[in-house]
């Protein structure tokens, strides 16, 4: 992406922060992801079935950023997984840019970062964020690679090799590896997941300003309430097994947010708001 | 510091000191003349002052055992790879793999030399036997040890299979390859000298019956001796290279 193209979609941020609504600024926002009445379940065994999706729709518009909010077990990586083409659906339709999920995989435009950062063991910092161009057999840009060191704020650390790295510096190299080849989608599955909340906190507040130097379609699964709202342009909690949509909730604060943001009323508002969601939910069960 | 280390290196070889210590009182206590067992200075001895007598066939089984054994190994993971790229492929070779393995090479070497002939490459054969299914096992199980979330990662970045093959499985197996090599070493120099023994003409397993037959006692002990130390020398090579280069893959 050039830099003109991304000042135009920050600008294009703010704008949409003055309207009210960040659909309004992107006049026909092409569907980027799309899933219509997917049904997975999973079989058991012993004739035993377990329906992790029901009659699930989500529908993620390009450049825009959603959150997949949802106690753990709700089915939300389910959805990620779809979405990766890893997993195929029971019943129901999967699109990633109108085609199925796998042609992006295979076209090397997807970027992702799970909760287990999956790093090389036996390769560098640099090595590993360059995998992803191994792989697609390009030429590997080191020029990129570097820049992304610096973006994640690993100088310094280019040589190190993943065991030598705390917790939240892999996770920023995994991060780094998603996004090398500037992918047109970015899948997120609880990337701070396994960390410390302060370290989770910063974690986050790098990414929001990773995220704003390149606005990629992304979908990012969490159970962290504040993770979502500070992230998300949307907002999507789940219910319980089986996963359906209990409420969509458009996060209209200005961007770059902060991390000091969440300090904020607002903020705190939709915070305590979705809390409260999820918690209808644990007591249902 | 350097001193120190020395020293204590030195004090490791205690075992070896005291084996040969024990011999000695062995022989003395129970009076045996050197045709039943020689003392250790005289084998010692026939070892140190002719050395051309035993370099060759020394050198013979070196190569057959190296040669053996990295080809065995080789073998073992090309077996392990085809598994892992094609998985019908372990309803044909694992159970070749465990019919090999289930039957004393011992019982083999007479057949094997009947198919391939009493022939050095006969040697050879039973080695490669010997050394193929510890790297055959432990690098199926080391490719498989490449954790989901990896192997997940890759099919998102569209990795070809190849390259899952080579930049994931097979650096995941390395350290299984590795500690093959650490157990399989010994044998192989074992199946070599063994093969030897039954059927070769050359090689320490050969001088050892050469020897034996012309009553040179001193000869044949001193093939067992270089015969051990060419086996603990494979051992520590092997954890060598296993210490050197396994941690670069962990």
């Amino acid at each position: 992406m050039t830099e003109s193209a991304t000042d135009t979609i920050q600008s294009g941020g703010s704008a949409a922060t003055a309207a009210g609504s960040t659909a309004a600024v992107r006049p026909a926002p092409a569907e980027a992801i799309a899933l219509r009445n997917v049904t997975m379940s999973f079989d058991l065994g012993r004739s035993k079935r377990m329906t992790a999706l029901e009659d699930f729709n989500l529908s993620v518009a390009e450049g825009e950023f959603v959150a997949l909010l949802g106690p753990s077990g709700c089915g939300k990586s389910t959805v990620l997984r779809l979405v990766t083409g890893l997993e195929q659906a029971t019943s129901g339709e999967v699109l990633v840019e109108d085609k199925a999920p796998a042609d992006l995989a295979k076209s090397h435009r997807l970027g992702v970062a799970f909760q287990e950062h999956a790093l090389l063991p036996w390769s560098s910092v640099r090595e590993n964020i360059a995998l992803p161009f191994r792989l697609a057999r390009r030429a590997v840009d080191w020029q990129r690679v570097d820049e992304l060191i610096r973006l994640v704020g690993l100088v310094g650390f280019e040589k190190a090799r993943p065991r030598q790295l705390s917790g939240g510096m892999k996770q920023r190299v995994a991060i780094a590896r998603a996004l090398v080849l500037s992918p047109d989608v970015l899948l997120l599955d609880e990337p701070f997941g396994a960390l410390d909340a302060v370290t989770r906190r910063r974690m986050n507040g790098e990414l929001a300003r990773i995220w704003e130097e390149q606005h990629i379609t992304t979908l990012l699964v969490t159970h962290d309430v504040e993770e979502a709202v500070l992230l998300a342009d949307r907002v999507v909690v789940l219910t319980g097994r089986p996963g359906r949509v209990r409420h969509v909730q458009t996060v209209d604060m200005p961007r770059p947010r902060h991390a000091d943001i969440t300090r904020s009323a607002e903020f705190r508002a939709v915070v305590d708001h979705l809390t409260d969601l999820l918690d209808v939910d644990r007591k249902a069960e | 510091m350097i001193r120190r280390s020395r020293l204590a290196g030195l004090l490791h070889l205690w075992p070896i000191v005291a084996l040969v210590l024990l011999w000695d009182v062995w022989v003395l206590a129970n009076g045996y003349t050197s045709i039943v067992a020689p003392r250790p200075w005289s084998v010692i001895n026939d070892v140190v002052g002719n050395p051309d007598a035993y370099a060759i066939d020394f050198l013979w089984t070196l190569a057959i055992s190296v040669g053996g054994l990295l080809l065995g190994m080789l073998l073992g993971t090309i077996a392990a790879v085809l598994i892992s790229l094609w998985a019908p492929m372990s309803a044909v070779l694992t159970p070749a793999a465990l019919i090999v393995r289930s039957v004393p090479v011992t019982v083999m070497i007479p057949i094997i030399a009947r198919v391939f002939g009493y022939e050095v490459y006969t040697v050879l054969v039973v080695t490669v036997i010997t050394s193929f299914f510890p790297a055959f096992v432990l690098g199926l199980s080391g490719m498989a040890s490449a954790p989901a979330s990896s192997r997940d990662l890759f099919v998102v970045f569209g990795s070809s299979r190849p390259a899952s093959l080579w930049r994931l499985r097979l650096p995941y197996a390395v350290p299984n390859l590795l500690l093959a090599l650490r157990i399989t070493a010994p044998l192989a120099v074992l199946s070599a000298m063994l093969a030897e023994f039954l059927i070769g003409q050359q090689g320490l397993g050969y001088l050892f019956i050469v020897a034996r037959s012309y009553m040179e006692i001193d000869r044949a002990w001193g093939t067992a001796l270089v015969a051990t130390m060419l086996s603990v020398f494979a051992f520590l090579a092997a954890r060598f290279v296993e210490r050197r280069i396994s941690p670069r893959f962990t």
